[in-house]
């Protein structure tokens, strides 16, 4: 028997008016992000429960009108049109509409009536309306306009009861609303080009196939019908044109009058614009140099925060890791299976699992300024200096995104409708530090650039200045990349400030939830074969040395109380001696020893260089890399607290020649390599992705990674002279 | 008499001005009617400079000089 599809509701709205508020109101804990956390660029899909009906719900991207410019706006008609193949085509569509905002939010809906499907208004933010002193008479604009309109408040789940109840009338009894004409001379030419592409294609993409001038509709449907079909397109418009119509206004104004017309008597305006929260707050925020200020205030304690907050969860996580090694290990005999699952799975996974903490307060951190509407003031201060980078202010959401992930962070670059500007902010995105390398970072910070010895302001200067190598290259790439391969001209840059308001508590917590949860599977599956693959290459060829270095610490542990301090130190040094033997003759080792002149100008001994090697696939797989290599068997039982960590180990180790393996310049230029170098596999992935060719992704490793060596290899130079 | 028409960029932060003409690519005349800047609609300079910050109906919109130039309004007395 075939399943009985369930129906399908679709949600769209422009962005800023709750529409992802309301689609976790609706959907609850049932729903299915997209593949990345990150800003709403992914279709999301849930389900919907009505009395004893279940409904599939798809949230589109938020989008100001249906007139495919942009990627986004393009999976909006595709989906309500009913032409993406992976989704069936919706049976109603709930239009969220910013009563505060009603005309403008109007325009879009015209669009979806224009489709041809069944649409609900959900009027949201009434309460916003009202404080505003604006009126709305809810049930004589829904006669006029056709449709059911159902007033709700998204973030106090208000209204949802009626909502639920609306779309189960309209599933009942589906009839669609009135919609805007276009003059007889414009419909005939529609049906004129209509007649080349046959009835298949739906007139809604043939009328955008002549408003839209260099549109999406011109791209597809002249890529399937060819020359011919845009040659009689601009016959056409040509012949509109000289019939006293002009494309670029002629829609607005159809839509915009008959707005006018349908909510006339339906609106009743203050006489005096009320000063709102949002006009307060702007005048401090988005003044220039006072909201500057209070830009850089703001990011430097973000850092400061996750630096200091966040520490104490790791502590916990660290400890959790720590007994179950000593569990496993204690419980097994030796040989390479125990090996395998203390030295490779369990420490590999803890130390990527620690940094669990500070991934889920930095993206917290993030979803609230982006909910509480201040991301969008960021980007109008920041405009200016991207204009000079040749970006533009949407730029930068893409760009600070990326300091939590490149993954979200390139694919939020969909916001940006001008392709080259696009593709610059995708290229230069990964430079910007993400939480990947907090890792890398937080570990040698805290191993060589200590509180203790450095004063309590070190570590997050530290930090802050790894955040501004990103910051500064990023952009001044950008500039070099606009004006050689990218070159062409500025683009306009328009986007709208939220009202300011309260952040969601749900959206926040979902948002890092999804964040931590994300990073959890890369660290389970990608990154712990490529750790496994580590290990193995770290233990084979294994020799004897297993054996010996069994015997040896058992002979010491026999011997322990009747020798002398000096005695028991030179064994463990000959047991820690027989250990970089074994590494140094692994098969990791030959590579790394093959790779070392290459890395010997950056400060790096092998090891360093090989576990940079061995963290292609993901940064963070330096850490658990550097835990094999480094953090075995310093066992020293009065300070086995203080070595457990892996950053004590690190401050241990020495080359054969005794001289130590890092010191502050070997550690900053480490930091600087990692800040620049593009080690992660997923983000050349998403790269290839969005820009649909392999030459991209290339591209961004190799000039990273040259970057990462120069970065370095100066830090290092410089580094040595003081 | 009416005043003067001028670009959008020259007016004063916090004065209100009537969009009279908005010229430039299509794509971007339309992108904008559709955020509501259009023939007719009243807007407020709420920041001078590039990019500025504009009040139009209920929202507010950051815009760009080289973009504000080609929009040119008629100053309304408020």
């Amino acid at each position: 028997m075939m399943a009985v599809r369930n129906p399908t509701i679709a949600l769209v709205g422009n962005p800023n008016t709750g529409k992802t508020t309301l689609f976790n109101a609706l959907a609850g804990m049932n729903q299915r992000v997209g593949n990345y956390p990150g800003v709403t660029v992914e279709t999301k899909k849930g389900k919907l429960h009505i009395a004893d009906r279940t409904l599939d719900l798809i949230d589109l991207p938020g989008t100001y009108s249906l007139a495919p410019r942009s990627p986004d706006e393009m999976v909006a008609v595709d989906v309500i049109l009913g032409n993406n193949p992976s989704e069936p085509r919706p049976d109603v569509v709930v239009t969220i509409v910013d009563a505060s905002n009603l005309e403008r939010n109007l325009y879009l809906m015209t669009q979806v009536l224009e489709l041809g499907v069944p649409v609900i208004i959900a009027l949201n933010m009434v309460d916003v309306a009202r404080s505003q002193g604006l009126k709305i008479d809810v049930d004589r604009l829904s006669q006029q306009l056709g449709v059911p309109i159902v007033p709700i408040q998204a973030n106090r789940g208000v209204g949802l009861d009626a909502l639920k109840s609306a779309i189960a009338r309209v599933l009942e009894s589906p009839a669609c609303g009135r919609c805007p004409a276009f003059p007889d001379a414009f419909e005939h030419e529609v049906a004129t080009l209509q007649a080349c592409t046959g009835p298949t294609e739906p007139v809604y993409l043939i009328r955008r196939l002549v408003l839209d001038v260099g549109g999406y509709a011109e791209k597809r449907l002249g890529a399937k019908y060819g020359a011919d079909l845009i040659d009689k397109m601009h016959a056409a418009r040509q012949r509109l044109v000289q019939a006293g119509f002009t494309l670029a206004g002629i829609e607005a104004r159809i839509r915009y009058a008959w707005i006018r017309k349908m909510t006339a008597g339906c609106i009743e305006r203050p006489v005096e614009r009320v000063v709102s929260w949002t006009d307060r707050l702007d005048k401090v925020l988005t003044h220039r140099i006072l909201g500057t200020l209070i830009f850089l205030a703001v990011m430097f304690l973000v850092f400061e925060t996750i630096f200091v907050v966040a520490d104490p969860f790791m502590g916990w996580i660290k400890l959790g890791v720590g007994w179950i090694e000593e569990t496993v290990a204690s419980a097994m005999a030796a040989g390479p299976l125990r090996s395998l699952l203390v030295e490779g799975v369990i420490r590999g996974v803890g130390a990527v699992v620690v940094f669990i903490p500070q991934i889920v307060f930095l993206f917290a951190i993030i979803a609230v300024l982006e909910d509480c509407g201040y991301m969008a003031r960021a980007a109008f201060l920041m405009d200016r200096l991207m204009a000079r980078a040749g970006l533009n202010g949407k730029s930068f959401i893409p760009l600070l995104s990326s300091m939590a992930c490149a993954v979200p962070g390139i694919m939020s670059a969909r916001v940006i409708e001008n392709p080259r500007d696009r593709l610059a902010t995708i290229l230069v995105a990964p430079l910007m530090s993400c939480s990947a390398r907090l890792p890398v970072y937080s570990l040698l910070v805290a191993a060589f650039l200590p509180i203790e010895e450095y004063g309590w302001f070190v570590p997050g200067l530290v930090f802050f200045s790894l955040y501004l190598i990103g910051i500064i290259l990023a952009p001044a790439l950008a500039f070099v990349l606009k004006s050689t391969l990218l070159r062409g001209e500025t683009p306009v840059f328009v986007m709208e400030m939220p009202l300011y308001k309260m952040p969601s508590a749900y959206t926040v917590l979902r948002r890092s939830f999804d964040a931590g949860r994300m990073f959890l599977k890369r660290a389970g599956t990608m990154i712990l074969a490529s750790m496994i693959l580590v290990w193995a290459a770290l233990y084979f060829p294994s020799g004897d040395f297993a054996s010996r270095i069994e015997t040896a610490t058992q002979r010491l542990e026999g011997q322990r109380d009747e020798l002398d301090e000096e005695s028991i130190a030179a064994q463990e040094k000959k047991i820690n001696e027989l250990r970089s033997e074994w590494k140094a003759q692994s098969l990791l080792g030959q590579v790394g020893k093959w790779i070392e002149p290459a890395v010997e100008p950056l400060g790096w001994d092998w090891r360093i260089g090989m576990a940079a090697l061995a963290s292609f696939p993901a940064r963070e797989v330096m850490v658990g890399t550097l835990g094999i290599i480094f953090g075995e068997g310093e066992g020293d039982a009065g300070e086995e607290e203080y070595r457990r960590t892996l950053g004590g180990a690190l401050r241990e180790a020495r080359r054969p020649d005794g001289r130590a393996v890092f010191s502050v310049p070997v550690a900053l230029s480490v930091l600087v390599f990692f800040a620049l170098c593009c080690q992660c596999v997923s983000t050349l992935v998403v790269i290839k992705r969005e820009t649909n060719t392999w030459r991209w992704p290339i591209f961004t490793f190799v000039y990273m990674t040259a970057l990462a060596y120069v970065g370095a290899f100066l830090t290092y130079q410089i580094g040595c002279l003081f | 008499m009416l005043p003067e028409l001028m670009p959008l960029e020259y007016l004063h932060a916090g004065q209100w001005a009537d969009v009279a003409e908005v010229s430039g690519e299509p794509g971007w005349v339309s992108r904008l009617a559709e955020m509501g800047v259009r023939i007719g609609s009243r807007v407020r300079v709420v920041q001078g400079g590039s990019p500025c910050l504009l009040q139009i109906g209920d929202s507010r919109l950051s815009l760009r000089g080289d973009w504000a130039m080609q929009i040119l309004v008629r100053p309304v007395a408020c």
